[in-house]
């Protein structure tokens, strides 16, 4: 309960620093503006996390995360070729992307009696990499758009919101919700699990099925996410460890602690990103930078 | 009462038949054991028994019922079962493991009921595991690993309870204890179905056995009915000898050698 009630703090401790803490004077229109980047933290963070965290329950395998199935990759791919043939990034293409590249890993992974789960992962690395060999064509041939496209792959919270995107992007947000809320169902499962798909078969998990709703749900919810503020990486393979490491194995609890955790971690991310240099730096730069020290600093504790 | 009623069972893998037209029937209350050659089917017939591979063609009756209309969840209210290996890639603790065993009668968040309770208390009390309840599963040797895992299956308040080679990798001590603890729930009632590669055990135990050799029943009887010289050296395909258990009336195997 102490537990819950620390991240609790330390997640509005974040909230505050993210909307207080900048190089510039607080006005209306600043405030404003850091309100919806602090909103945009806290769903991709959290998301992320908790897309991690699914994933690395269901293949039982803790390196897993939103890129190892290709869906982030997919969706960066989508929002790049958006970017070259529009100009901006477009949620529709990197949302197709990313759906496109969970079929294709889908179809490569498939044979006819063989146990899906384990196949994944190779399909899921083995398109990654394609992806971002795509994405590198794009940037060499793109001119003024690589600037565009390197934020969009270290992710970037500072998306500017104005008439034409807002509605877009809270209808986005509260299909994403929507998902989680139905994905967060299926924490037992989750646990039976991690004792082996023979174990949970015989407990009477669909391990095939299940398989396939956790897949392509992640890889939705991963492709919203990066279509509206890019692939943020680390958040999806850290923070669900450090949950675990905080509240134990069990996903029911777990799962909610990297939602929470993920937003946390993000938002303080892209404080540090705000004020440490006259640029911002893209979020993802500072993810890994203050991640990694910070987890091994767990690790050996 | 019937519990388990297998007719003219096929299955294949790749092209390959791995069952090809078991027929079994087994009694409530009967403590039965699977032996046969490596790649005899034994396994693949337990996993048919648990409804995790379906058949190809023939029926499976469980209690009665046919198993093909059943969902899993249901299959696993009446079947507990026991692989072969279990690796626990989290490390939750003996109380927590225990308790998914209850997963077949639980919905999404809801708290332990009672009877999750009672049957997670039963089972560890059943498994003799009182004193490794709070350990994490992990610290456990593979002896005591095992017995949890057993208490998993017994939190499913199965009535029929399947288990793969539950004795390989132990050690003498662990054999015994896990072979005497499957004799007491059988005693209690419990219907037993074991998957053995240790005949001697086998023969000790079981008060039936189910010989299988590349997919087929080669033969089933009493112990003493079985473990013949002539049976076992066709179909293992190596010379045996046979003497009697010195405690109990039971045929006990030595390899030949020069």
């Amino acid at each position: 309960m102490t537990k819950t009630a620390l991240i609790i703090i330390v997640f509005l401790a974040a909230v505050a620093c993210g909307i207080l803490i900048g190089p510039t004077s607080l006005d209306a229109q600043i405030l404003q503006l850091r309100i919806w980047r602090v909103v945009l933290g806290i769903f991709a963070g959290g998301v992320l996390a908790f897309c991690g965290c699914l994933l690395q329950g269901l293949f039982g395998n803790p390196l897993v995360e939103p890129y190892t199935l290709g869906s982030a990759s997919g969706a960066a791919l989508g929002a790049s070729i958006g970017i070259l043939v529009f100009g901006t990034i477009n949620p529709f293409l990197a949302f197709l992307g990313s759906l496109g590249t969970g079929f294709f890993v889908y179809t490569v992974a498939r044979i006819e009696g063989g146990l899906l789960r384990d196949r994944l992962i190779l399909a899921g690395v083995v398109m990654s990499f394609l992806c971002s060999s795509l994405v590198m064509i794009i940037m060499v041939m793109g001119g003024r758009e690589l600037y565009e496209i390197l934020y969009l792959l270290m992710g970037y919270l500072g998306v500017i919101i104005n008439d034409s995107n807002r509605i877009m992007i809270i209808a986005l947000m509260i299909v994403s919700l929507g998902l989680v809320a139905f994905l967060y169902r299926f924490h037992r499962e989750l646990d039976v699990i991690s004792q082996g798909t023979e174990t949970a078969a015989g407990l009477g998990i669909n391990i095939q099925n299940f398989s396939l709703v956790i897949f392509f749900s992640s890889a939705l919810l991963i492709g919203l996410t990066v279509s509206i503020v890019g692939a943020i990486g680390f958040v999806g393979l850290i923070i669900p460890h450090v949950a675990k490491l905080i509240f134990g194995p069990k996903h029911r609890y777990n799962l909610g602690a990297s939602l929470v955790l993920g937003a946390t971690f993000l938002l303080i991310a892209d404080t540090i990103s705000r004020i440490i240099t006259v640029y911002e730096l893209p979020v993802g730069v500072v993810t890994s930078l203050v991640g990694v020290p910070f987890f091994i600093y767990l690790y050996k504790k | 009462m019937i519990a388990l009623q297998i007719k003219d069972v096929n299955f294949s893998y790749d092209a390959a038949r791995i069952i090809d037209g078991v027929s079994l029937s087994l009694k409530q209350g009967e403590f039965l054991g699977i032996i046969g050659p490596n790649g005899a089917g034994k396994s693949t017939l337990l996993r048919l028994i648990c409804g995790i591979c379906k058949p190809a063609d023939g029926e499976i009756m469980l209690f009665e019922k046919p198993l093909a209309g059943q969902n899993q969840k249901e299959i696993a209210r009446q079947v507990g079962f026991v692989p072969q290996e279990t690796h626990f890639t989290l490390n939750f603790t003996v109380e927590d493991v225990v308790m998914m065993g209850r997963y077949p009668y639980q919905q999404p968040f809801m708290r332990e009921k009672r009877e999750d309770i009672d049957a997670q208390e039963n089972a560890i009390t059943a498994a003799n595991i009182e004193q490794l309840r709070k350990r994490p599963v992990n610290s456990l040797s593979s002896g005591e690993r095992q017995r949890v895992v057993i208490a998993r299956a017994l939190a499913q308040v199965p009535r029929l309870l399947v288990l793969d080679e539950p004795t390989s990798h132990l050690d003498l001590h662990h054999q015994h204890s896990i072979m005497e603890l499957l004799k007491r729930l059988n005693a209690d009632g419990l219907t037993v179905v074991v998957v053995h590669h240790d005949l001697n055990l086998a023969s000790l135990y079981c008060r039936r056995l189910l010989l299988m050799h590349s997919g087929k029943i080669e033969a089933t009887g009493t112990p003493n009915e079985l473990i013949k010289k002539e049976i076992l050296s066709k179909v293992y395909g190596t010379a045996v000898r046979i003497v009697r258990h010195p405690d109990k009336d039971v045929p006990q195997i030595f390899l030949h050698t020069d």
